[in-house]
This record gives structure tokens, sequence and C-alpha cells, in this order.
């Protein structure tokens, strides 16, 4: 949005009604520009006298460095560095270590230092005056490693030597509630596997590093955490945070972490160290080497319910695969733990939950982390109960919904709007896609595609739901804050935020809060970078609120500051003012204003901050605790057809209904539900990073397959449920996580109904969908 | 026509014409013939291979198109692009290769690349493939003052390969004037590379069924046996004869299970999960194999 805002000055109103702010739906900025393809990203920034980087990563999932030569490279001619772990500051007892970071746990080194714990970590890092030469240069690196096993199977990674000094457990929760020895009537009983899914960047990895007169230096590049990633990239070099300058440019959508920290610091030293401005854009082989995935899992399931269908007791077993490094293995497992239930009440849980280090690439944050992979499972378990009792699959839902105010299994209060049984009604009455036999005219396209072998005798439809839920904010205590500054100066307005809209529509929302508290149209988002004020990361579905709700109070202030004097003119009180279309008017209606005529001449601006009611740590030995600030809830029914001799299935259509507080952009929600469901639909049949030993088999576009219009299905909004949440700023919630999260859920349901299958990993493979004859 | 190099000194020339392709590559030992460069730039863009000049064939518009001759058969260009082959004209005469085309990639891919491009790269994968193989089709191989002519399975077997200094300029394909089909699986409803794909061919005039399955070995392979079989089975004195059924239903899935039976070895040498995956892959081409005659008698 930095550059985009140069394009239609001011977002279009919306086409139905002619009005602007919240409930509207102006169109995204950056939408034009990204259809058009004129919007720069960071692999467009330019520089005079740039040099070009390159990193060269490890072969080997496992292995110890003996030693690293980086001669030939810098015999090369156009070489200007060569960084290596000795390059960056060393550790504790004075040898380099790689300078660790990482969001929560400081284990990640940098460049690898002694020890290599996963396929692709960076060894070490050329500039050259050409991007050949610095890929040339970074492979005749000559590096001896001494090759280790690596522990590939999450399982054993608890008795394998341990692979960091912190050890394989990265966290371990159980969470106990109940009664242990309480029975039901009927046992059901299950094992999930989920795959690994790549967030697969449109836009792969790319920044620009320029150094500062003052040894400092700035960089451009698509972070998601402009100020964390600001510390920690200073914290790896030993420099002042004031001396690193981090400029947001060129986001290309974001529905996980964007550069990594490796990357930065490494863009970082290479400028530093050569003192010229340095580029480096990622691969898409390499992109997939840098990024985190979402985590693997492994969960076991038994769910106990008496004759109704009711829960008796859960007990799960849930193991998630963290990869090498810690990164946020931690908040993932609390989320599956809290909701490893589903939004259903039951007196009885008893879980235990282990992340673990492994060899494999390392996992983070990704849409619904933790929530996606216990949604699978305890969505299947339902419906082995639903099945088992003969109970249709919505009204066993419906039997053990979870309302507003109900406990979670961590002793937590769902406080929030909790309107299960509301989404599961607004479903239930979503009509069906038609059958081709009602419709033979239709061009019926069948499971495989068009001019696949699809064959009508063959092909079963099945119709499946899914509940879920995911929570927003940080959780377990984490400080959650945002700043914003509001400044109107004559007939526009300005919002300072450094809120990166990283698809989930920020600037759009922002520009619409303060139109409809000023009622100002011309609003423009400044571009974002470190020197403002911090609003954290893009992630769990932060900005609408903390970072909303700061631009909501800025604009307030400055809407008293603008009201004031007009309401002291007559011998008013500013409450009885209220602006409307551009316009002020009294309560009495003897004073009717146009906003422009108030603010003429005059420059107001305010700052303020938003902090959401502190969360605290599930308790250690019970899970118990107040671990999270809300909750947003999704129902979703997929109709898939499945060609059961070949096993291809094809989702016909997928209808929502969803718990959204509050309807801020309508059109800008059914957008971001539709990229959801598509990214669930993905992980339900396509996507999977396969690993052999360690090493990924299908690091490619063409070998991880991302869903394309054909696999993507029909997507309907049976409702957007608004029940405001009365402590979240308009009382709305984030919308984007919960329908990735129960999309995978809801195919795999519709998949089992089609074939009679059990159904119990993601993806779902054509062999798990196969009927033998 | 020669360009001047580039920063690593590569050379790109562009003939006009076939004599003038063949000539640069006589006079450019090691130089490489480009068409629609789908496959040839991945190789190059993953370092795999750095060609010390390129000979591009788009200039060549006779390749682009193709021709009849002696009445019964069609000589195609090899730079006839797959999207080209897709268009309802090309598939009234050579529908399986049609719809092997329809299916090769997303739009972008199939706009440029080309059926010579197809066999030159050799996929094991590549759809076109095992329609060629099941026309039994021709490849004729130009060199500066001599031509010949090449089953087209004998170029992707290594039987004959292509020699130093030849192009790929020509596919000759029979026209049988009878249905044909090309079925792929590939697990899913956008374009993707086949883990199975069969063609089959009707060819009434002599009373035969021609059959390839493509990508489950390194080359299409023919069921020779499973085709002389089911020819006897179909009753083609019926053909055109309204409601007339050509085929029992038994025949067609003893048919399916002989194809794959032929073209899909017992797993289990390489332990208990290859076992599990070649006997996926036999149900899967049985199926294939299966339907795939059942369209073409229907």
């Amino acid at each position: 949005m930095t550059s985009a805002t140069e394009l239609p000055a001011a977002a279009p109103a919306d086409h139905e009604t002619g009005t602007t702010g919240l409930g509207t739906s102006p169109l995204r900025t950056d939408a034009l520009p990204k259809a058009l393809g004129i919007y720069p990203y960071a692999a467009d920034l330019w520089a005079e006298g740039l040099l070009w980087g390159a990193v060269l990563r490890s072969p080997h999932p496992h292995a110890r460095i003996v030693s690293v030569n980086t001669a030939p490279a810098l015999a090369i001619p156009g070489v200007h560095a060569v960084v290596t772990a000795a390059d960056l500051p060393p550790g504790p007892d004075g040898t380099p270590d790689g300078a660790p970071a990482g969001t929560v746990t400081a284990d990640r080194p940098v460049l690898a230092a002694g020890v290599v714990r996963h396929h692709g970590e960076p060894v070490a890092a050329v500039a050259a005056d050409h991007p050949d030469t610095a890929r040339l240069a970074a492979a005749s690196i000559l590096v001896e490693y001494e090759v280790l096993e690596p522990v590939t199977d999450p399982e054993a990674a608890f008795h394998a030597p341990p692979l960091h000094p912190d050890g394989n457990l990265l966290r371990h929760l159980p969470l106990r509630t109940g009664d242990p020895d309480a029975v039901g009537e009927i046992v059901v009983e299950g094992l999930y596997q989920v795959g690994r899914q790549d967030p697969a960047p449109i836009g792969a990895e790319a920044g620009l590093a320029v150094p500062r007169p003052d040894g400092g230096v700035e960089l451009h590049l698509s972070s998601t955490d402009p100020h964390g990633d600001r510390d920690r990239t200073a914290a790896c070099l030993g420099i002042d945070p004031d001396r690193v300058r981090l400029v947001v440019t060129g986001v290309p959508g974001a529905s996980s972490d964007r550069e990594d920290l490796s990357f930065q610091v490494t863009l970082a030293l290479l400028a530093l160290r050569t003192g010229r401005p340095v580029k480096m854009t990622l691969t898409r082989a390499e992109s997939f080497q840098a990024h985190t995935t979402r985590h693997p899992a492994l969960l076991r399931y038994r769910h106990h319910a008496d004759a109704e269908g009711r829960l008796v007791k859960v007990e799960a077993q849930i193991l998630l695969d963290g990869g090498a490094y810690a990164d946020v293995s931690a908040e993932a497992l609390a989320s599956a733990v809290a909701f490893s239930v589903g939004p259903y009440t039951c007196p009885n849980v008893f879980v235990d939950a282990w992340a673990v280090r492994t060899n494999n690439p390392p996992a983070g944050r990704m849409r619904g982390e933790g929530a996606l992979q216990t949604c699978f499972a305890y969505e299947s378990q339902l419906d082995q109960i639903a099945r088992q009792l003969g109970v249709d699959p919505v009204e066993i839902r419906r039997r053990n919904a979870m309302a507003t105010g109900d406990p979670l299994p961590t002793g937590q209060a769902v406080t929030c709007p909790a309107p299960v049984a509301a989404l599961l009604d607004a479903l239930d009455g979503a009509p069906l896609p038609a059958l081709p036999l009602d419709d033979p005219e239709a061009d019926w396209l069948l499971p495989g595609g068009p001019g696949g072998a699809g064959d009508p005798a063959a092909v079963r439809r099945g119709i499946g739901y899914a509940v879920g839920m995911v929570h927003m904010l940080g959780a377990e205590g984490e400080d959650e804050v945002s700043t914003a500054t509001v400044r109107v100066s004559g007939d526009h307005a300005t919002v300072i935020c450094a809120a990166v809209d990283s698809g989930q529509g920020f600037a759009t929302l922002a520009r619409q809060i303060v139109q409809s508290v000023l009622g100002v149209s011309e609003v423009y988002i400044a571009p974002v970078d470190s020197d403002q004020s911090a609003a954290g990361p893009s992630a769990r579905g932060r900005h609408t609120w903390v970072s909303g709700g700061a631009v909501e109070r800025a604009a307030l202030m400055v809407r008293h500051q603008m009201l004031q004097p007009i309401a002291a003119d007559f011998g008013m009180s500013v409450e009885l003012l209220t602006i409307n279309d551009g316009k002020i008017t009294s309560y009495d209606g003897v004073l009717g204003m146009p906003v422009s005529e108030a603010l003429e001449g005059r420059e107001l601006w305010a700052t303020a901050q938003c902090r959401p009611h502190p969360t605290e740590p599930l308790d250690p030995e019970t899970g118990q605790g107040d671990a999270f600030v809300s909750i947003a809830f999704c129902a979703m029914r997929a109709v898939v057809d499945v060609d059961i001799e070949l096993g291809a299935v094809r989702v016909v259509d997928v209808t929502v209904a969803q718990d959204v507080g509050r309807a801020l952009n309508p059109r800008q929600i059914e957008d971001r539900i539709e990229g959801a469901v598509a990214q669930g639909v993905g992980l339900a049949l396509l996507e999977n990073l396969r690993t052999e030993g360690g090493v990924p088999v299908n690091a490619s576009l063409t070998g991880y397959r991302l869903p394309t219009a054909l696999d993507t299905p029909d997507v309907r909004i049976a409702a957007l449920l608004e029940e405001r949440d009365v402590v979240a700023p308009f009382g709305a919630k984030a919308v984007s996580a919960v329908p990735a999260v129960v999309a995978p859920a809801a195919v795999a349901a519709a998949v089992r109904a089609a074939t009679g299958l059990p159904v119990g990993r993601l993806p779902i493979l054509p062999e798990d969908a196969t009927v033998l004859a | 026509m020669e360009h001047g190099g580039n920063l690593v000194n590569r050379t790109i020339m562009l003939p006009a014409s076939v004599d003038e392709a063949v000539e640069a590559l006589a006079a450019t030992p090691g130089a490489v013939p480009v068409a629609g460069a789908t496959d040839l730039m991945e190789a190059v863009n993953a370092g795999r291979l750095r060609p010390a000049a390129l000979i591009g064939l788009g200039r060549i518009t006779e390749l682009r198109g193709w021709r009849y001759e002696d009445g019964g058969t069609a000589v195609l260009g090899a730079g006839l692009t797959h999207a080209r082959m897709d268009r309802p004209d090309f598939a009234a005469l050579i529908p399986a290769l049609a719809d092997a085309a329809r299916t090769a990639g997303p739009p972008q891919v199939r706009n440029v690349g080309t059926l010579g491009g197809n066999i030159a790269t050799a996929a094991p994968a590549g759809d076109t493939l095992p329609v060629l193989a099941a026309l039994e089709a021709t490849a004729t191989l130009a060199r500066a003052g001599a031509v010949r002519d090449v089953p087209v399975s004998h170029l992707l077997t290594g039987l004959d390969p292509l020699r130093p200094g030849e192009l790929l300029t020509w596919v000759r394909v029979p026209l049988l004037h009878a249905p044909q089909v090309f079925l792929k699986s590939s697990g899913r409803s956008g374009p993707a590379r086949a883990a199975a794909s069969v063609a089959l061919v009707l060819d009434p005039a002599r009373r035969g069924v021609r059959c390839a399955v493509g990508a489950v070995a390194p080359v299409p392979l023919r069921p020779l046996e499973a085709e002389s079989w089911v020819a006897g089975c179909i009753d083609w004195d019926a053909r055109g004869a309204e409601g007339a059924v050509l085929i029992d239903p038994a025949a067609l899935v003893a048919f399916g299970e002989y194809v794959a039976g032929a073209c899909v070895p017992e797993g289990g040498a390489h332990g208990e999960g290859a076992g599990a995956d070649a006997a996926r892959l036999r149900r899967t081409v049985a199926v294939l194999a299966r339907r795939a005659l059942g369209r073409a008698l229907k």
C-alpha cells in the first residue's frame, strides 16, 4: 500500500450506496495496481550502484560444519563480500554462534555456526555486482560437512540425542479438567495426520538494504512486523536499534510471516560490510527453503459420549512437528490444547500435547496454527459419533454447541459472543447446489477437471459439515498494543500507523474508520516504517482490533478538538453534535455545517493507543488459565463430487456461516473468506511439502500443488452473523483465519460422506478416496 | 541473423526457415534448438543446462501448421502449439491429440509449448506422447542435406535417437476417421502432471485397436496383446447401427485389467510401500483403459 496510495488517490465510494465509512465496501487501493501488474513489489526495488546478495544453503538436514573456506568465492572477480557466522557478533562464550534469534525463543542462527539443523539452512552469503556472479560465488564456497543422522520422525525426537542445546522438546502442555474416570455410553477413537502446508506466497522473499552514514542500515522489505524485525535485526548485528530503520514496501499479501530474520540480517550485514546497497531476491526453490511452514501434526483422540451424543469426556494426545527451530511452536501448541474439543462443551477433558524439534523444515505462523490441526481431528470424531448413533451431523453439533458464557476446557469462560448454534442454523437453511441430474444442460465439471477422465457413473456426491474456532490477538499474557496518529489538515486526513496491510485490508479499514468518525472523505494512509510508533505484527487478526481501535481513538480525539469550538459557540456540549454525510449537525437541527467548513485552515492531530485486556499463561500442570482475549467461530458446509474409482475429488461448493461481530467492510470480508477457503481446500486435497530424510522433494510450484481456479469451489456466504463483541473496537472480530481452519475438516467430512471411507489424513490423496470394488 | 552475446557471451540465432535452422545447427556444435522453452528455460534457470548457443524456431512459420499427404496422413509441424492443437478444426482431425493438448498444462504453457518440444523433452508424463505412440506416428528429422523418418517411439526409447545436427521438423500421423480417446488421471481438477494416462484409437479399416499408457514408465507403453485380443471382442460390423452394443461390458473390464497387467509390473520387490503403490497404479490404469475403450465404442 506504500506506493499504491498514488493510484486511486481516495478510495472509490461504495458502488451501491455511494457512501463511505464503516459497513460499506470501498475497494482496496492496491487491488487495481496488483490486478494490472503495475504494483511495485519488493523485488522491483532499485538503488544506484547496488550489489546482489546470494545465500549458500545446507544440502544436508543435519550435519556438523567442519570447515568453511570462502577463498574460492572471494577470488571471483565482482565479488565484494562473503560473510559467515564468524562475521556476526560472537556468542556468550566468545565463539561464533550465528547470532541466534527468534520471535519467542532465540534459537535460530542467522548463519549456521558449527552445525546445520535443516535442509536449506543458510551457511554463508555473498554480495557481488551481478546476481549470477553472486550465485556462482556462493556455490563455490567450500564447506566440509560431517553428515549426521537426521531426526525426521517427530515421535523419535523424544529419545533422540538433542539437536540443539535447548533440547528437542519445545513444549509439553497437559490439560486436565473434570473426572478422569468418567465414561460414556459410546466411545470413538481416531488417529489423525496433518501434512506440511507451505504458505507459498505469491511474491517470493525480496529486499534491499542501504547502508547509512551513521554506521546503521536501512532495510526495505515486506516485513509484517517492522518494529519486532528492526529490534531483532539490530540485536543480531550487535548495533543499537536506532541505527536500523525498516521501511515496509511491496507487501504481496501474506498468510504467514514474511522475510525471515536470517534474510534480513544477512542482507543488512552485506550492506554494512560493503558500504553499498545490496539487493537480494530468492528464487522460488529458495523461497520454499527459507520460510516456515504449517506444523505437521499427529493427533490421537478418544471421545466418550452419552446415548444422545452429548460429549462426556475427551482424551487426546497431540504432537506437533516444530522442525529445526522453536519459532511460534509454543503458541501453536497452546491454541491446539485450548481448542482441542472445539466449539463444544465437555465437562471432562484430558489432553497431552507436545511440540518437538526435528531436522525437518521449521514450522511457524500460518493462519490458525494449532487450531487447524485439532479442528480436523475433533470434527472427524464428531462425525464418527453421529454415524454410530445414527444422528444427523448438524444435530450432533447442535447438541454439543458452546454458547456465550460456557467454559473452554482451560477454565476460561467464553465471554465474547459464541453463536455456534446460530451458525449451524444458518447453514441448515442454505440451499444446496443443483445435482447434475436436475440440470443436465449445465456443463457439469467432473472430478478430474475439464478433459479429465471423470465418468458420471462413478461419481458420488458427499456433503460434510464442520465448525471451528480460533483465538484473536496474542495469547498467554503477551502484551498487545498498537499506536496510531490521525492528522487532519484542511480537507484531508492522514493516518500514521505502523500496522502492515498484509492483504487483510487494514489500510482500507483505517480509511473507513476515519471517514466514519470525522466525516472527511479524503484519507491518506502513510507508508509504514519503523520510525513510527510500534503497532506490532500482522497476525492473529490483531490489526482490525488493536490498530483499528487505536485509529478510532485518535480520530475521536481529533473529532473532539474539531467540534469543541463549534459547540462552545452554540453553548452546547460536544456530545450533542453528530457528523453525518460530511456535515455537522446539532441534536436540535439548528446547526448544519459542512465538515470542510469546520476544518478550514485548521491543523488537528492526536495520537492514541489501544491495549486489550491482559491474558495469563496456561498452567503448565493443568492447562488452566484465561489465555485468550477473544475467539471467532465459523461453520461450513462442503459439497464434494468424488470419482470413487480414481479417487479424484472436486469440491463443488462451500457454504460459510461466520461470526464476524460486526461487518466493517462486507466485500472485504467475503474476499477474505474466499481466500481462506481456497487455502483450506488446498490443504484438504493438494498441498503437502513432502520430505524424504528431512529433504523437501517437491519444493517448486510444479511439485507443490496449489489450488487453481478449477480446484477452488464456489464459495457462498450463508450468513455473516453480527453479534457485537462488546470489548472489541467496533464489536468486530477478525475474519481471515477461521475459514482456513474449518475448510479442511468440512471437505474431509464431505469426502467421508461420499465414499464411506474413514479419511484420517490431510491432504486427502486419491488412494484415500478410492473405493475398492 | 546473429545477435551479439549477452553477459555470458551466449549466441541466439533466429532462422526463418528449416534450411537456415539446420545450417545454423551444423555450423554451431552445441547449439540447442528452442521453441516454446517451457521445459528448456526451467532447466536453464535451475542451472542444469547452460547452452552454448540457442536456435530459436519461433520464426519458422511453416512448422507452426500442418498439411495433408496421400489423403490419409496429416503432417504436423513440430512448432504446433498445444493451444493450436486444441482448436476445433484440429480436434476434428485427431481428437486424442487435441484432448491431450487441452490437458497439458495451464493456458500460459499451452500457448507456447509445442508438439516437437514435447517429443524432444520426452518427459515420462508428456501428454501428447502416448497419443503419438498409439497412432504409430513417425518423425521427420532434418539435417544439412539429408532427411530421414523415424518412428516417434524409436526416438523416445533411444532405439534410434536424434543425431547431432538433426532437427525435428514434422510428425506424420495417420488420419483414421474413427473415435479416439485420451484420458489422464492426476488427482486434481486443475492442470497437473499425469499420474497415469491412456490413449486409445480405433482403426476400423484394419479392425484394430491401438492403445498406449503414459506416465507409468519412462516412455509410453503399448499393451500389444491386449490390443489384439480386444479387437477380436468388438462387433465391428455393428458400428454405426442405432443402439448397437459393440462390446460385452465384461470384456471392457477385462481389457482394463489386461492393459494394467501389461504396463504396470507387480510391485513388492522394493518393499511393501512399493507394492501398494504399484497396486494403486494398476487400478488407475485399469480404470482409465476401461473407460477409454468404453467411450471410443459408445
